[in-house]
């Protein structure tokens, strides 16, 4: 027996579907969209498949887009020459983020994790060497390659595989540090960060 | 540090409140009454899991939801800590100060060390519980070390997914070779730290091992690498690289990851034979509270601090003369928890303990009068 009429039954069992979303948070949305306007619901609707009817992967950079090449790929001023590798379009946000990355990206859309049967061929690389060639990228010579995978065991194993990857080619290819977040006291640092940017410490 | 009081409810047996005291802390009964769930209530507040099983919900009363372990902890005079464990089916949630604290945060709370039946297997079981014991030991000076053990383990799972994936299904030693390329790499830097972070634990037990306390045997360690004869040590980094280069084709054939601290064992030696196959259940037992005094005395000498000292059925454990040793040795250093049935060993080795008398998991009496508990039966 059902403990909700089947139409409100099916709405929590799909939100239940979401990442970190559990019954409890489910019932909650489901009893949220029952008391929302139609308007608001309608809206709500439309975006969901705007989202999936307008946004398309770049062909170049995986990247999430509505036009492809994205912006990154296709703007004169960003310089093509240093390609930062990220794992998922939010990390790629994150270094947009600093302004202070000029270059352009590569989405991979995960990280190797074998428990997970996730290998190579499931990421999105193999438009990444073709990119490394002038002719198919605005007439520009790659210089560098910086990985910024995440700092866990999967990402650092992606890291490393594209590094050896591409280390055969002459290019130079670089991986994000890890250490002190800035603007943060010493003391919230927890003591894996503390140990890493002990044993990274530099001269000055 | 001292463990102030400790009240349980629906925790097995248990139910009510314990005063304890700063030196030995006696819970007496006969069998079957809780003495040991006192101990497991300790063991789980601090470590937020139980010696007795791996599933914290065995911990629970028969037929109630949530049973809560709360205790009070000082550091030094002025410094006083809540801690809370509460568990409820599958999950447990652990408090400090009354909010929820990471495990981390909340581990580092109180350390204990414990002598239960189970340790025996340091002594005398397989390889895998005398590493669990040098990296309790490890992290209990450098807490880093759990998370780089936490990689490696992480790292070691991924790589065996694909040396059974590819002995499955028949992928080429090559293609194997460039899946496994990553992980092995990591594994390098992470085994490295492994192997360096025993090897000094190893070393530092060896300098305050007090090696003659209990026989005449002299007691030393070893630490054991399983890359041992095949190269330099010193460049363990260099020779766990190339050992994972020569035995990948016995990697895959065995399907599982051969290389690595993972394979490596302690030796614990008694004037150089092995304790684990020569020794005797006695020596064996002595061989043990020798390891525990020695992480003690090392945990004191980095923290400048005590951890609790847990004994769980001491007389099953030690004989009257080695009772007599370790209590000589603890006097005046841990605050030490012990179990026992024989109410002779109470009047004889424990004058200056304070003693608990359990009954149905309740404190029905107490030997001291400053020590009072709220007894209040469910």
């Amino acid at each position: 027996m059902l403990e909700y009429a089947e139409p409100v039954t099916k709405l929590i069992d799909e939100f239940k579907r979401l990442p970190s979303i559990g019954q409890k948070s489910a019932q909650r949305l489901a009893f949220h969209i029952m008391r929302m306007p139609e308007a608001e619901v309608e809206r709500l609707v439309l975006a969901m498949r705007e989202v999936k009817q307008r946004i398309i992967l770049c062909s170049v950079c995986n990247n999430h887009t509505e036009l492809d090449p994205c912006r990154f790929c296709s703007s004169p001023t960003r310089d093509h020459g240093v390609i930062c590798v990220v794992e998922e379009p939010h990390s790629l946000v994150a270094v947009e983020k600093t302004r202070s990355f000029k270059g352009v990206y590569h989405v991979l859309h995960g990280s190797l994790s074998p428990i997970r049967h996730i290998g190579p061929s499931d990421l999105h690389l193999a438009n990444l060497l073709p990119r490394l060639k002038p002719e198919n990228n605005e007439g520009v010579q790659v210089t560098e390659i910086i990985l910024a995978t995440n700092p866990t065991t999967e990402g650092e194993a992606t890291a490393n595989y594209i590094g050896r990857l591409l280390k055969p080619l002459g290019l130079r290819v670089t991986r994000i540090a890890m250490g002190m977040p800035v603007g943060s006291d010493l003391e919230y640092v927890d003591e894996v960060t503390m140990d890493k940017s002990l044993a990274n410490r530099h001269e000055i | 540090m001292l463990l102030e009081w400790i009240e349980a409810s629906n925790f097995r047996n248990l139910s009510g409140k314990i005063f304890w005291g700063p030196g030995f802390n006696i819970i007496h009964g006969s069998n079957g009454q809780g003495k040991t769930n006192w101990l497991e209530a300790i063991h789980t507040l601090a470590r937020a899991k139980s010696f007795r099983t791996q599933h914290l919900q065995e911990s629970i009363k028969f037929g109630e939801q949530l049973a809560v372990v709360r205790g009070r902890v000082a550091h030094g005079a002025d410094i006083h800590r809540d801690l809370q464990i509460a568990l409820q089916g599958n999950t447990k949630s652990i408090s400090l100060n009354g909010k929820r604290e990471p495990l981390t945060g909340y581990l580092s709370q109180i350390h204990i060390v414990a002598l239960t039946a189970d340790e025996l297997d340091i002594v005398r079981g397989m390889p895998d519980a005398r590493r669990r014991f040098l990296d309790r030991g490890v992290a209990s000076l450098q807490p880093a070390y759990v998370q780089t053990l936490m990689d490696y383990n992480r790292v070691i799972k991924q790589k065996n997914h694909i040396l059974r994936n590819s002995a499955e299904r028949e992928i080429s030693l090559f293609e194997t070779e460039n899946l496994v390329a990553p992980w092995n790499q990591q594994l390098i830097g992470l085994a490295a730290q492994v192997h360096r972070g025993r090897c000094d634990y190893v070393e530092r037990l060896n300098q305050v091992l007090e090696r003659r306390v209990f026989g005449r045997e002299e007691v030393t360690l070893n630490y054991v690498s399983s890359l041992e004869g095949k190269g330099d040590l010193d460049d363990y980094q260099g020779l766990i690289a190339e050992r994972l280069r020569l035995r990948l084709p016995a990697e895959l054939a065995a399907g599982h990851s051969l290389i690595g601290p993972h394979r490596d064992d302690l030796a614990i030696l008694f004037d150089g034979h092995e304790m684990r196959i020569y020794g005797s259940a006695g020596q064996q037992r002595s061989a043990l509270l020798l390891l525990d005094l020695a992480a003690i005395s090392l945990y004191n000498s980095w923290h400048n601090d005590y951890p609790l000292f847990l004994i769980d059925d001491v007389d099953a454990e030690l004989d009257e003369k080695r009772i007599g040793k370790l209590l000589e040795y603890l006097e005046g250093r841990t605050q030490t928890f012990i179990t026992t049935a024989k109410s002779s060993h109470v009047g004889r080795f424990f004058s200056q303990a304070n003693v608990f008398e359990i009954e149905e998991g309740v404190v029905v009496g107490t030997a001291e009068p400053k020590v009072i508990s709220a007894v209040e039966k469910p």
